[in-house]
């Protein structure tokens, strides 16, 4: 058995030999960084955001940190992403694929490249939106970083077609680490539509992603912002999306986890313009001895603002769940509109769900409302299915399905909604088809 | 053809006995009326000939087609044709009627061992149906009797039915709460699917339904138990006098 220790000094020695933005700057922030992990190294239990999810199985992995072999065929990559005919950036076991990207014909105004394409200095960017200071995974990324999207967007160009960040584990290689940083800037009336999504070739590639998104929509902008994670059932997963929002600005996440060993969220956004609006999707779905955690932080710091959350979630099996979502409306954030719901099916006995909804109002002229639920499936409408014909699995395979896809009526991009809808229906629990 | 025989039939649910010792035998083609006052014991009928968890049969039997139908499950009742058009049809937000429609025909069909239909074909085929029943096709696309109106549900209950052809309907009330056209349309419905393989149990409080679909009997059910048999003419006594005639009533029931 292992302390946490030992693999917090696995991490912090591995910090040397990351060349990635090899810039002054760059590299003194990630001193800073350093200092801090070592401080702090990564949360325990007793940390209020962490009660439900331990890192103690995590700390007894022995993570490797170069890829044996990164190629992949473009024919494995068109099978495993999401959408076709998007632009895409694809990454395999943390290593940058040119030949397999798409990023070709780009319109004027936009810069899509992995970073360690960039010739800018972008120190100046990194790490606005995460908080160092927080004992977590922000420390430990913002050291280790190797690779990422950097998207940029100038003022009012709209880009319609779709961008796809494939990120495949490729199972070649056992217990792979890869530390991502993603930046994504949205000018002045900019509009652009990004799919993270982090896949396995099959169930038995293992590893980390350990990824932090940062998102920055100036005044106006609109960004859909999509997740899919789809990894294997024995890997880690670890990210932060942390979003700021200018006036006017509209960010659409969608947040679709089908779980890992452990897979945990933090989506955090910031609205500190007038105006601007946020729609926080989520969906996780897990079986086995699964467990997924998201934590969601909505922060309405000015007048007129308004958000709009609803998480998902379906366990089977042992799986475990945990839903925090937290609302702060702030002082001077009059008028504010929040809505936010969690809704829960449990499909066994033996799995668990924590769920907090939480919201802090120190403003008094708003309109917010919250709640949450734990259900199973509904006899009355299990038996009207069995009575019409339909056999005992697919009738609860057809309401759990029914329960789950609720959530992607409420995506923008109908292409998006029926791909990830084809996902969730072949990920669902006890397998069967509907 | 004897399509059912139930023989001193007794259940009951959570200990209490609703299902006092029901004797019925409904031949091939024949349309019976069930009637009886509130909480007689007519939908606990429906469900556990339909084949729904929590009733204990504790004893009598049911043949269907003289084949035993208690050890079957609901689903496998259904596929060899016995279908409920329920009092209270449930919504299922999420699930599309169409999908739903699509979903049982086929159950039923694979049963018979046929292939499932084609797209344009099923389509056809609903329409057809869904025309009997004076239903528009934006019912197809919306979730199962998710905000329909009380009437549209019941009509909904009888497309199903048309759709999947049962050998054996039973209707538990669907009169109760259609409108005066919807009650000529719906019984029209009925009626046209009327054969003499097809075998109709109706559940109903009132004798207006059976002016439009005349049965071949008439029972009253009271207490868990068939007090009176008769034909078409005993509902109209039934509208005149009310069940407090019926001497053999047990005790406590009545209006
Ligand atoms: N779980 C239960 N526990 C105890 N009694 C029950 C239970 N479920 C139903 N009953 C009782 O069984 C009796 C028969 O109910 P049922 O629904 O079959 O009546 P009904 O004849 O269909 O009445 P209605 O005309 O009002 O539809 C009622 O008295 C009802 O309260
Ligand atoms: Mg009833």
């Amino acid at each position: 058995m292992k302390q946490l220790a030992e693999i917090h000094t696995a991490f912090i020695e591995r910090a040397d030999d990351v060349s990635l933005l090899n810039t002054p700057a760059v590299n003194a922030l990630r001193q800073k960084a350093k200092a801090q992990f070592e401080r702090h190294g990564l949360p325990g239990k007793k940390q209020e955001d962490w009660k439900y999810t331990s890192l103690w199985q995590l700390g007894q992995e022995q993570f490797v940190y170069q890829a044996v072999e990164t190629t992949l065929d473009a024919e494995t990559i068109d099978r495993l992403a999401l959408v076709t005919g998007s632009y895409r950036l694809v990454i395999v076991d943390g290593v940058f694929q040119p030949e397999l990207s798409r990023l070709a014909d780009l319109p004027q105004g936009v810069k899509l490249q992995a970073m360690s394409q960039l010739d800018a200095d972008i120190a100046d960017q990194l790490n606005q939106q995460i908080d160092l200071e927080k004992p977590g995974f922000n420390a430990l990324n913002t050291m280790l970083f190797s690779e990422g999207l950097y998207l940029h967007i100038a003022n009012d160009i709209q880009l319609s077609q779709t961008i796809e960040l494939v990120v495949v584990n490729s199972g070649k290689t056992a217990n792979l680490a890869v530390h991502l940083r993603h930046l994504v800037r949205l000018e002045n009336g900019a509009k652009a539509t990004l799919i993270e999504h982090y896949v396995a070739v099959d169930d038995a590639a293992t590893g980390l992603n350990d990824i932090v998104t940062e998102v920055a929509l100036a005044q106006d902008a609109q960004l859909e912002h999509y997740k899919l994670q789809q990894e294997s059932v024995t890997s880690y997963h670890v990210a932060t999306m942390a979003a700021h929002q200018a006036e006017g600005s509209h960010w659409h996440n969608a947040n679709i986890s089908l779980g890992g060993k452990l897979a945990r969220n933090d989506v955090h956004s910031r609205l500190e313009g007038e105006a601007a609006h946020l729609t926080m999707s989520g969906l996780y779905l897990v079986a086995g001895d699964q467990h997924v955690d998201n934590h969601t932080r909505i922060d309405h710091s000015v007048a007129n603002t308004s958000s709009d959350e609803v998480y998902k979630g379906v366990m089977d099996e042992k799986s475990h769940a945990v839903f925090n979502g937290k609302v702060f409306v702030h002082k001077d954030a009059q008028k504010t509109d929040a809505n936010q719901s969690n809704h829960n099916l449990l499909l066994s006995r033996g799995c668990e769900i924590d769920t907090k909804p939480e919201m802090e109002i120190y403003a008094d002229d708003v309109k917010c409302g919250h709640g949450s639920t734990v259900g199973q499936i509904d006899m009355d409408q299990l038996f009207f299915l069995r009575a019409r014909g339909l056999d005992e699995v697919s009738a609860r395979s057809l309401l759990t399905f029914a329960f789950a896809v609720d959530v992607l009526e409420r995506l923008p991009s109908d292409e998006i909604k029926q791909a990830l809808s084809t996902v969730i229906e072949q990920r669902l629990p006890r397998g069967a088809k509907v | 053809m004897k399509m059912l025989e139930i023989k001193n039939l007794h259940a009951t649910i959570d200990g209490k006995e609703i299902l006092k010792g029901i004797d019925l035998t409904v031949n091939a083609g024949e349309v019976h009326a069930i009637m009886g006052p509130n909480g007689a014991g007519k939908s606990t009928l429906s469900n556990v000939l339909a084949g729904r968890d929590g009733y204990e049969i504790t004893q009598g039997e049911i043949l269907y087609k003289g084949e035993n139908l208690i050890d079957l499950e609901p689903e496998e009742r259904a596929q060899r044709g016995v279908f409920l058009a329920f009092q209270y049809p449930v919504e299922i937000p999420g699930v599309s009627n169409i999908y739903l429609l699509k979903a049982a025909l086929n159950a039923v069909r694979k049963y018979q061992g046929l292939d499932e239909l084609d797209a344009i074909d099923f389509l056809t085929l609903v329409r057809s149906k869904m025309e009997l029943v004076k239903m528009d096709e934006q019912f197809l696309h919306r979730s199962v009797n998710e905000g329909f109106s009380g009437g549209e549900k019941k009509r909904n209950e009888i497309l199903q039915m048309a759709l999947l052809e049962p050998a054996l309907a039973i209707l538990d009330e669907t009169d109760s709460g259609l409108d005066i056209d919807a009650l000529r349309i719906v019984s029209e419905g009925v009626n046209a699917l009327r054969d003499t393989d097809r075998s109709m149990i109706m559940i109903t409080h009132y004798q207006r339904l059976l002016d439009y679909i005349v049965p071949d009997y008439v029972h009253v059910l009271s207490n868990g138990r068939i007090v009176k048999s008769g034909d078409k003419d005993l509902a109209k006594e039934l509208e005149r006098s009310g069940y407090s005639w019926i001497h053999d009533a047990p005790e406590g029931v009545g209006a």
